[in-house]
């Protein structure tokens, strides 16, 4: 990381990582939901 | 292939596209000078955000045409339109305390854009239990569409709050009349990232729509 920047890369993994979670939990309960039709 | 298992695949293809997204926003998409790495947080914010307003202007519009029509398709749809709205205002007001702690030094202020995105998921929250609440198809059907219609008409207060009162939220650069300001490499990858979010939420309103079509089927027979 270049020196003249903010330090702040945790803030973009953890939000990077909020957005996976509830995309991927969200599709898995579709999946579960949907499994009969 | 049922509509359900369509789905399925849309949001599998969604899925991989993100994953490609995460992988050209956090390796090969230029930081920001001023706001360093947090500023790429706006490539996943903004098209969720995006979705947030437009789930619910199609919420609106369904329940408008359901009104008159009578079509519980369009009710199927509103309600499928909601749910999935609601996972990305989810994404919204997660990711947007996420950038402003470093960028404006607090996870949360009152102002204009905030408290009214915040209202505008509690109005989906408010959407999806009134529908488990109401047991009367009908009933639940024509409430539910009064208040999605409501939750239509905070969308564009949502989008020009930032016009209309001081607020701390930055002003659009890409959802305005000019010409977005953003260097061709980051507004490529947030267009990527657009297209990675428009399939997940076509791919999960199949799934959902195709659940709400089974409820319905279901409710009808026992009726």
């Amino acid at each position: 990381m270049s020196e003249g920047f903010p330090h702040n890369a945790g803030y973009m993994v953890a939000a990077y990582t909020v957005a996976a979670v509830i995309l991927v939990a969200y599709a898995v309960t579709l999946w579960r939901r949907t499994r009969g039709l | 292939m049922t509509l359900a298992q369509k789905g399925r695949w849309t949001t599998v293809a969604g899925l991989a596209l993100l994953a490609a997204v995460y992988v050209r926003a956090l390796a090969f998409t230029p930081i920001e000078r001023t706001q360093g790495p947090a500023q790429k947080i706006y490539y996943i914010h903004v098209p969720a955000a995006i979705w947030t307003e437009t789930a619910m202007i199609l919420v609106g519009l369904a329940s408008i045409f359901f009104l008159f029509l009578k079509d519980a398709r369009l009710d199927s749809f509103a309600e499928a339109s909601a749910e999935v709205g609601t996972a990305f205002a989810t994404i919204v007001l997660t990711t947007g305390p996420i950038w402003g702690k470093p960028i404006w030094g607090t996870w949360w202020t009152w102002d204009a854009r905030l408290t009214s995105t915040l209202f505008l998921f509690f109005l989906y929250i408010g959407y999806l239990l009134l529908r488990g609440a109401v047991m009367e198809a009908g009933a639940r059907a024509r409430y539910a569409a009064v208040l999605g219609i409501c939750g239509m008409c905070l969308v564009p207060f949502i989008h020009f709050s930032v016009y209309l009162f001081r607020t701390l939220h930055p002003m659009p650069i890409i959802m305005k009349p000019s010409t977005p300001s953003l260097p061709g490499s980051m507004l490529a990858t947030w267009s990527f990232s657009f297209v990675a979010f428009t399939v997940l939420y076509v791919g999960f309103v199949m799934q959902r729509y195709a659940l709400a079509r089974a409820g319905a089927r279901q409710e009808a027979g026992h009726v």
